[in-house]
């Protein structure tokens, strides 16, 4: 899922930063309760999410 | 490791520096850091601490409310001394408000003076202490883009101005602003932790703003209703009454379990503006409120049962000390305190990760 490879990439194995990165996703509009592997893919949410990719200076391979 | 915390309230802010430099004696500070009430100039108690400490990184704000070990206080200064024992370096700079690329250019020039990227700085060395001027609608993007950029923790909080709700200043080496955030990264000599506390429980119900004016915090409609209507049905009141709950009834983003406030401010029509910024589609736990001494003293306790406390920077939310004021509880929230150097203030809104409110974020370096 989109957003666990964000998670992943940015904690590089870290629980802590992963935890951190997840509240920092969320106060920015992203409830990944919300998502799972089963969710339909909502084109506004994948904008959102490689937005702040890019804000992160993360390169999402999609 | 050594830290010292005075007080005074001498009314003029040299005689009032003066009488920190005297009470802090004894210790050769790194870095100062003071919170004064608004009845002082800020550009006379900006330069008059500078004054009185120019070896010093010198670092402040104007506050609603001052606290120090054992007392919360008003019309008055406190201040923090740090030593080399207790603070091994010390980077402090502005962020000017007026552009979110001033966050960037401001955290690339602090962590290139540690030969690091924001992003390459260690969270287990580094800590970033934040002070907004409490009155520039800026914290949630400044947060954002500093959570952008780097994963150290970062902790502070926003002037006061004790109500006056005019103009809120931050203080960096004898010079003033507005507008603008201090930011400093610390590199602490041992181990430091977060407290965040903000006494309160879920309902377990939920509205989800459905409308949202992010730019003015304002929430238009929560579930497809008029916010307030929205709101008050969620409690069980009238629209009328709906406001006079809303200390006691905020709403949380619910994060691992943890409730990131959002404090309602006023009615506006139908809407609701709210102290901080609210996201559309975003769930939000309607929040009820617990005992703030108890919820406290127990977060103290637990940290300082596992490792010594050595001591405590506390940005208290105004809303808890106007809640604790009429409670007469302020005695008793200063005396958590009473065996820990301790210095904070009463904010205009808190930062951990991002901006929230109706909580106490603290810094804790561990012996």
């Amino acid at each position: 899922m989109l957003i666990d490879t964000l998670i992943e990439e940015r904690s590089k194995g870290s629980a802590s930063i992963a935890s951190t990165t997840r509240t920092k996703l969320l106060l920015k509009g992203i409830d990944l309760k919300k998502y799972t592997a089963q969710s339909d893919d909502d084109p506004g949410v994948i904008k959102s999410i490689k937005q702040i990719a890019d804000e992160m200076g993360i390169n999402l391979k999609v | 490791m050594s830290v010292k915390v005075a007080k005074t309230n001498n009314p003029d802010p040299y005689a009032a520096a003066d009488e920190l430099r005297t009470s802090l004696s004894g210790i050769k500070p790194v870095m100062v850091l003071f919170f004064a009430s608004s009845i002082y100039g800020p550009d006379g108690i900006s330069a008059a601490m500078k004054q009185a400490f120019p070896d010093s990184t010198v670092l402040g704000c104007s506050t609603a409310g001052e606290i120090i070990s054992g007392h919360m206080l008003k019309n008055s200064v406190v201040a923090m001394a740090f030593d080399t024992g207790t603070i091994k370096g010390v980077h402090a700079d502005t962020i000017p408000l007026d552009s979110i690329r001033s966050v960037d250019t401001t955290l690339n020039h602090l962590a290139g003076a540690l030969d690091a990227s924001p992003l390459s700085l260690d969270p287990e060395r580094y800590v970033g202490l934040i002070l907004f001027d409490g009155l520039s609608g800026a914290e949630e993007s400044t947060m954002e883009r500093i959570g952008d950029l780097t994963n150290i923790q970062v902790i502070g909080g926003s002037a006061g101005d004790d109500l006056g709700f005019s103009a809120t200043y931050v203080y960096l080496n004898g010079k003033a602003f507005t507008k603008t955030a201090i930011f400093a990264i610390l590199e602490p000599s041992s181990r430091f932790d977060i407290i965040k506390t903000q006494s309160f429980c879920s309902l377990g119900k939920k509205l989800t703003p459905t409308k949202v004016d992010s730019a003015t915090r304002k929430v238009l409609e929560f579930n497809g209703k008029p916010a307030a209507e929205a709101y008050a049905e969620a409690i069980g009141v009238s629209c009328t009454d709906a406001s006079s709950h809303f200390m006691e009834y905020p709403v949380g983003l619910m994060a691992d379990g943890e409730p990131f406030v959002r404090s309602p401010q006023r009615i506006d029509g139908d809407a609701i503006c709210f102290y901080c910024q609210v996201r559309e589609g975003v769930d939000l736990d309607i929040l009820s409120s617990t005992d703030i001494i108890s919820d406290t003293k127990k977060a103290v306790d637990e940290i300082n049962a596992a490792t010594p406390i050595a001591a405590i920077i506390n940005f208290n939310c105004i809303l808890r000390t106007l809640d604790l004021e009429q409670k007469g509880k302020t005695d008793e929230y200063g005396k958590i305190f009473s065996g820990i150097p301790t210095i904070g203030f009463s904010t205009y809104g808190e930062e951990y990760i991002g901006h929230i409110n109706q909580t106490a974020t603290m810094l804790v370096f561990l012996k």
